[in-house]
């Protein structure tokens, strides 16, 4: 036994203890105020304020875009009373489905790409919008092309809201003036012209195929776009499909024509190591550098947010068509879109789908600038500027219109082993082992899509 | 020369700890430089560039903290990263202390298996758990209210507190347990009196971990509360602001010291508990 004196515990613990507990009981009465005022009505999934109509909508789009967003969605709630409780967020692929999943799913989706709706659509989830909507209001809203994109077996599930045009090969036209460099109409011309500026101690191509967990779209890209100027639509649709596999000739050939660019180091700054190691946004900037680090620049209509603020838009950036390569396809248009998809067909949310077939939200949005909407009633002159008058021209005069494919493929090939392929083939590893590796990976269509 | 001897003998110790001291803090000192930068700056040119000219304060601006401080929500979602985080580490606290008591000091059949159970939940990943707790939170009405974080957040943070005070207060001294208990304290008492405030620096300790935890936390706020402006803690308004392509990638270097405020006040005001040696003649040898 120890020799404890009773005085001696008795002093050890009555001084401090109230001393060291007043955090505690000053936490605890916050805990109390927090837990009576902290549940905030508009946290809860709807249900509780009948007062107001809502409907709840969940999307990728954050930012500087969401006030844009906001701004073309505001005629709707003041006409017709409702409010649109809209939840943004980058985590939107992982979020949604532990979402639906859970019961818990949004009235409306606004999503990314069409690809993602598959899922969905496959566990009779979503709901068509022909069950609501009359087909002629859809012909009229949207191209035919765009119509089919959104369509699963023959039931339309998605409304579209912007699009992105991907085919574009942005220049700086003050430095071409200088060099005496034309805009090349034909592939071959565009490969002259890369030779010719190669010639004249400069470097051709800005490529940046880094982006975080994303790294490699910026290679699929390219050869999605080279795949449906090389092998035409229809082969293209096969690839899709995996009718087509990966390791067959077609899909070699687009790769090898890429290669022939973005391996080439004196065609690329840095050459493949230096493109996998430039984030995507900022290979833009090459074309504003004096000298200029590089002179053309593939890439989406959504570059254009990245483009350096001291740059004179008007002079200094312009685009062009990516160029034909085999004449009988003439210059195909790959496109990227986000659209709205419905899980619950409440009548707010009906209402919300009929307000975006009206040319009225694709016009506020338009006119606030670095947007393309597939809308047929979007005149041109509700866009802006030049430039974003031209890639809406280029979108609407395409011979051709064909969706990004790895975003309709599979997610473990899409969003996994054709960016991984890209980079490895980037970096310089075999052709052929890549194709038959993304070959390897595509599921088996008996397993469901995971 | 004694001392001369001492300090010639500890020098390689001292430059050890210095050295990877420094290396550990040179990415935090990039982004501190690289938060006072300009955008075009940025993403031209490494932060290590500023040192070529030091004294060229015309290279720094506040503008980021500006964009950050004053964007749409950012003191609404300050309010709502305190309002989850504060009650989501008092509650596993609580309850974690209480039941590391019990399972060093109270006699019951199973108590170490017991506690081997609840330590291997440590090894289960959370996303596990998201679809059917949400689920259940969707049948009682819980999801999207901040009691349902709560409670998420205390479940998720309970194995690894019990098995961090549970160690601690089971290598307290066997011999002040049991004077209090001759001298007729019940656990309550013992607990309260004897436990509690010895226990100070291992409960500080969760207490910053959870803490930390529950602010940074992104993926538990987004599933069990939604994005939506009025419940959104920091983080998401952080990533939100970046923009959906991320062409404003540059406001994160502000908005990562800017989120870091909270925590660090919390880990000094902490500071004090970590006190080693309590126990520093309670019993004798």
């Amino acid at each position: 036994m120890p020799q404890f004196s009773k005085d001696n515990l008795k002093n050890n613990e009555s001084v401090p203890l109230q001393r060291r507990f007043a955090p505690l009981f000053l936490c605890g009465l916050g805990l109390a105020l927090v837990t009576a005022c902290g549940r905030s009505p508009e946290a809860t999934d709807g249900g509780e304020n009948n007062d107001t109509r809502t409907v709840t909508v969940l999307g990728a789009v954050t930012g500087g875009q969401l006030d844009d967003l906001r701004a073309a969605l505001a005629p709707f709630e003041e006409q017709t009373g409702i409010r649109i409780i809209y939840e943004g967020t980058d985590a939107f692929t992982t979020l949604l489905p532990i979402r639906v999943d859970s019961g818990n799913a949004p009235d409306v989706a606004l999503f990314p790409q069409p690809g993602l709706m598959t899922e969905f659509i496959a566990n009779g989830q979503m709901v068509p919008i022909d069950d609501f909507i009359e087909q002629e209001q859809l012909t009229q809203a949207f191209p035919e092309d765009w119509l089919a994109l959104a369509t699963f077996d023959d039931e339309l599930y998605g409304v579209w809201l912007r699009a992105a045009v991907k085919s574009l090969v942005w220049y700086n036209p003050q430095q071409f003036a200088e060099q005496g460099y034309t805009v090349p109409t034909t592939w071959d011309e565009m490969i002259a012209l890369s030779d010719r500026i190669v010639a004249d101690g400069g470097t051709p191509w800005c490529l940046g195929v880094a982006a975080g967990d994303a790294t490699g779209w910026v290679g699929t890209d390219w050869v999605e776009d080279i795949m449906l100027r090389t092998a035409g639509p229809e082969v293209y649709d096969q690839w899709v499909t995996n009718e087509l596999p990966f390791d067959s000739p077609p899909v070699e050939r687009a790769f090898t024509i890429f290669g022939e660019i973005a391996r080439n180091p004196e065609y690329v700054p840095g050459g493949g190591v230096g493109a996998l190691s430039t984030p995507f946004g900022d290979a833009i900037q090459g074309l504003f550098t004096e000298p200029p680090r590089c002179f053309l620049h593939r890439q989406g209509n959504f570059i254009s947010a990245f483009i350096p603020d001291g740059v004179d838009v008007d002079e200094q950036v312009d685009i062009f068509p990516l160029p034909p390569i085999e004449p009988q396809f003439g210059t195909p248009i790959l496109v990227g879109g986000d659209l709205f998809g419905v899980f619950n067909a409440t009548p707010e949310a009906q209402a919300l789908i009929e307000y975006l077939l009206t040319p009225t939200p694709h016009e506020i949005w338009a006119s606030l600038g670095g947007f393309l909407s597939p809308h047929r009633q979007v005149p041109p002159e509700a866009y802006p500027d030049e430039l974003t008058q031209r890639q809406a021209e280029i979108l609407v005069n395409a011979d051709v219109l064909r969706f990004d494919a790895s975003d309709l493929m599979p997610s473990t090939v899409g969003t996994g082993t054709f960016w991984s392929g890209a980079v490895d083939y980037i970096a310089g590893s075999d052709l052929n082992r890549v194709l038959s590796r993304i070959q390897g990976s595509w599921p088996d269509p008996e397993e469901g899509v995971y | 020369m004694d001392r001369l001897e001492k300090a010639l003998s500890s020098a390689p110790v001292h430059i050890a700890v210095i050295g990877i001291a420094v290396l550990w803090t040179i990415p935090t000192a990039g982004l501190l430089i690289s938060s006072f930068r300009y955008r075009e700056a940025l993403t031209q040119t490494g932060w290590w560039t500023v040192f070529q000219e030091p004294l060229n304060f015309a290279q720094f601006h506040l503008g980021n903290y500006v964009d950050v401080l004053t964007s749409q929500g950012m003191g609404q979602a300050f309010l709502n990263s305190l309002v989850i985080s504060i009650p989501a580490t008092i509650i596993p606290l609580f309850i974690a202390t209480l039941a590391a008591y019990a399972l060093a000091w109270m006699q019951f059949p199973g108590r170490q298996l017991l506690f081997v159970s609840m330590v291997a939940l440590l090894v289960v990943p959370l996303q596990m758990t998201l679809i059917p707790v949400l689920r259940t939170y969707n049948l009682l009405g819980l999801a999207g209210t901040f009691l349902g974080v709560w409670l998420a957040h205390a479940a998720y943070g309970l194995p690894l507190g019990i098995y961090l005070i549970r160690n601690y207060i089971g290598s307290l001294p066997a011999d002040l347990i049991e004077a209090a208990a001759v001298d007729g304290a019940s656990h309550l008492k013992i607990f309260t009196r004897v436990v509690l405030p010895l226990s100070v620096p291992a409960i500080a300790s969760f207490a910053v971990f959870q803490f930390l935890w529950v602010w940074n936390d992104l993926l538990v706020a987004l599933v069990y509360l939604g994005g939506n402006q009025n419940v959104a803690p920091v983080t998401l308004v952080l990533r939100n602001l970046v923009g959906d392509r991320g062409q404003d990638w540059h406001l994160l270097t502000a908005g990562a010291f800017v989120s870091m405020f909270v925590p660090l006040l919390v880990f000094f005001a902490l500071q004090r508990y970590f006190v080693r040696g309590l126990l520093a003649g309670s019993v004798k040898g």
